[in-house]
């Protein structure tokens, strides 16, 4: 059983649903940092959306992983899908995607652990989440066996989710700069220790 | 702080008063002060809450609340912080100036004294970031002691002497108030129990430990023992601090451009009255709180006699919107909308919807902020309603009858 | 003892969340900021836990108040 095609296909297939996932958790998760109530889908309907598909790609990443590693067509180790090390098979690809299966981890599990954790911190772990996505695409431009033989259907997705994920970034980073212009900005910054003067006698 | 209807003060007339300012020409030296009071004697903590109980020692930084009941909570928690907030963030106040100029070891002892009774490390100073005179007075002061004190440096802004923006500043962080989770007699500076007091509760404190409670409560009343210090500020000329008896009348206080006028009791946060209502008032914390007008931090702002007060409310609003540390929504968005319809209200003629848009933003700040200062405008600007309702509606129909017969001098 | 929603005010950037799960209880002021009314019964509970976590600030929390 472990030998057949059938490890292969799945391995293969929920690559390509993978590709779809994160790209759809990506596109909520940046619509749900904005929106005002009143107006629109509701912000805590994006944001259950982005949370649950989150979830099902993490589910689906699993499943990607273990068939990597119980099928026996490439000798894949199970560590070796912890660690960015030591793959022989395509190893530069292969490690991209270790790389962002470890990151996607660590974004996963602050996620859940969100309410202990201080606001900005989170954040910035939270937005490596871009990186995850860069390298797993380019993971599977390389090491996707359906993209590697042209299949022009596996372009057409890629290049889609590629082109929705550039505008939903380009849309965010507009907001961000709206937000800088109008959004409160604190009048004194952090004083870091400056105007703390020790005497000691 | 630019931009202040009552400037900073440089310097300020302080009067010879019955206790923690008697004695004054002797100098603010350690020698003097020890010539008067005898040595600091040393307390443990069950002497030290008996005294504070038995004299009712409350807190003069504007809340009033009793000193005891917080170095209680202090004292519960483990290593205990005590911190002395010499910031003096109202510029109309004075009295914290008076007191580091004039008698800085008073304060010290109190807060060294109260130090050794928690068994905590180290005493910090909060010097305020715009007022040299009070730095270069507790810098001379502690050079004359023997005590280690952690100084620190408080910025320029209104809201930097609140509680917990202190706290942000011993932090590290930005001198601005955050959400109190926990008073921070609780869990303050790096989650410590923190006895945390402006200068004239630690001199106050200071004072009853070395003439003892006896002595202390020779002056005031039974309630409310001892004295409380005074400033009367105004636009311009210098602030006057002066030292009143508790039950004392306030008007035998005031200075004499004061008489006849009406005046913003309380500082910049606190409520308008009229002439008659100041001069009936009497010197007490807890009857002028139940009275509706607390008196907060001691600071009295008669309006000149060339004044408005609605003119004059009408820029401190402006000034108090101007110093939100704008983090806090309806703060940011409340304050300057409230200065707006107090500016048209003063200018003449906004038509009677402004009385009822001052009551609604009063309404829609109180409560929702970090610190009190949404609270405390929203409370000046309402009180003008209240104190002179005849003034208000004189000033819809565009004229202003408190300086001159006429129209509103533009 | 009672349980209330309390609002971390700096943190709070006004983005309605809370209104959209207890409508009840959360109003949104004339700058879309919350305006927080009554005690949360059982039922709330949970709505309130979930507009707790799902704050985008984190900016509100669920206290204990002495019940009057």
């Amino acid at each position: 059983m472990t030998d057949g095609p059938l490890l292969w296909y799945l391995n293969r297939s929920s690559g390509m649903v993978l590709l779809v996932l994160f790209t759809l958790t990506l596109v909520l998760g940046i619509l749900s940092t904005r929106g005002r109530a009143g107006r629109g889908v509701p912000v805590f309907v994006t944001q259950a959306l982005h949370r649950n598909t989150a979830i099902l790609a993490v589910a689906m990443l699993v499943a990607h992983i273990a068939t990597a590693v119980v099928d026996t067509y490439v000798d894949i180790r199970w560590w070796q899908a912890l660690v960015p090390w030591g793959a022989t098979y395509e190893p530069l690809y292969f490690e991209l995607g270790v790389i962002a299966f470890d990151l996607l981890v660590v974004v996963s599990l602050t996620s859940l652990a969100r309410a202990r954790l201080a606001p900005r911190g989170w954040r910035a772990i939270h937005l490596t989440s871009y990186v995850a996505w860069v390298v797993s695409l380019v993971h599977g431009i390389g090491i996707g066996t359906d993209l590697r033989e042209d299949a022009r259907w596996a372009w057409l997705l890629t290049a889609g989710c590629l082109a929705v994920v550039l505008a939903a970034g380009t849309w965010r980073v507009g907001t961000l700069a709206l937000d800088r212009r109008t959004r409160r900005q604190p009048l004194l910054a952090p004083s870091s220790g400056v105007g703390v003067e020790r005497l000691s006698r | 702080m630019r931009g202040s209807p009552v400037p900073i003060p440089t310097e300020v007339t302080v009067h010879e008063g019955p206790a923690l300012l008697s004695g004054l020409t002797a100098g603010p030296g350690l020698a003097a002060h020890r010539a008067r009071y005898g040595p600091l004697p040393t307390f443990d903590l069950a002497e030290l809450t008996g005294s504070l109980e038995s004299t009712s020692v409350v807190g003069r930084g504007g809340a009033g609340f009793p000193f005891a009941t917080k170095l209680a909570a202090a004292a519960r928690g483990r290593r205990p912080v005590v911190v002395v907030n010499l910031s003096e963030g109202e510029p109309a106040s004075a009295k914290d100036h008076a007191l580091a100029t004039r008698a800085p070891h008073l304060i010290l002892d109190g807060a060294t004294a109260t130090a050794r009774a928690l068994k905590a490390s180290q005493v910090h100073l909060v010097l305020p970031g715009d007022r040299p005179a009070v730095r270069g007075a507790i810098r001379a002061a502690i050079a004359e002691r023997s005590e280690e004190f952690v100084l620190h440096l408080a910025q320029s802004k209104f809201v930097a002497g609140q509680a917990q923006a202190v706290i942000q500043l011993m932090n590290g962080r930005a001198n601005l108030p955050v959400t109190a989770w926990q008073p921070e007699a609780i869990s303050g500076h790096r989650g410590r129990p923190t006895l945390l007091s402006n200068a004239e509760t630690w001199a106050q404190v200071g004072r009853l430990l070395l003439v003892g409670p006896a002595a202390y409560a020779a002056l005031g009343t039974p309630r409310e023992p001892g004295t409380t210090l005074l400033t009367f500020s105004g636009t311009t000329g210098r602030p006057q601090v002066v030292e009143a008896e508790y039950g004392s009348r306030l008007r035998d206080h005031l200075p004499a451009h004061a008489h006849g006028r009406p005046a913003l009791v309380g500082g910049f946060h606190g409520t308008w009255v009229t002439w008659q209502t100041l001069a009936s008032m009497p010197v007490s914390h807890a009857r002028l709180r139940v009275l509706g007008t607390p008196l907060g931090a001691g600071v009295v702002i008669p309006a000149g006699h060339d004044e408005c007060p609605i003119e004059l409310a009408a820029r401190i609003a402006t000034f108090l919107a101007g110093q939100s540390a704008r983090r806090c929504g309806p703060c940011l968005n409340g304050l300057p909308a409230l200065a707006e319809v107090l500016r048209s209200l003063a200018d003449g003629g906004p038509g009677p919807a402004a009385i009822t848009r001052i009551r609604e933003l009063g309404d829609l700040v109180t409560g929702r902020g970090a610190c009190a200062h949404p609270d405390g405008t929203a409370r000046m600007a309402r009180s003008l309603l209240a104190a002179f309702p005849g003034e208000v509606s004189a000033h819809i129909r565009g004229r202003c009858t408190m300086v001159a017969e006429g129209a509103v001098a533009s | 003892m009672s349980s209330r929603l309390r609002v971390d005010w700096p943190r709070c950037a006004g983005r309605g969340l809370c209104h959209e799960l207890l409508p009840d209880h959360v109003s949104l002021d004339e700058w879309g900021y919350p305006v927080v009314t009554g005690d949360l019964t059982d039922a709330d509970l949970q709505d309130a836990r979930d507009a707790v976590s799902g704050c985008p600030e984190m900016a509100l929390r669920i206290v204990s108040v002495p019940a009057r």
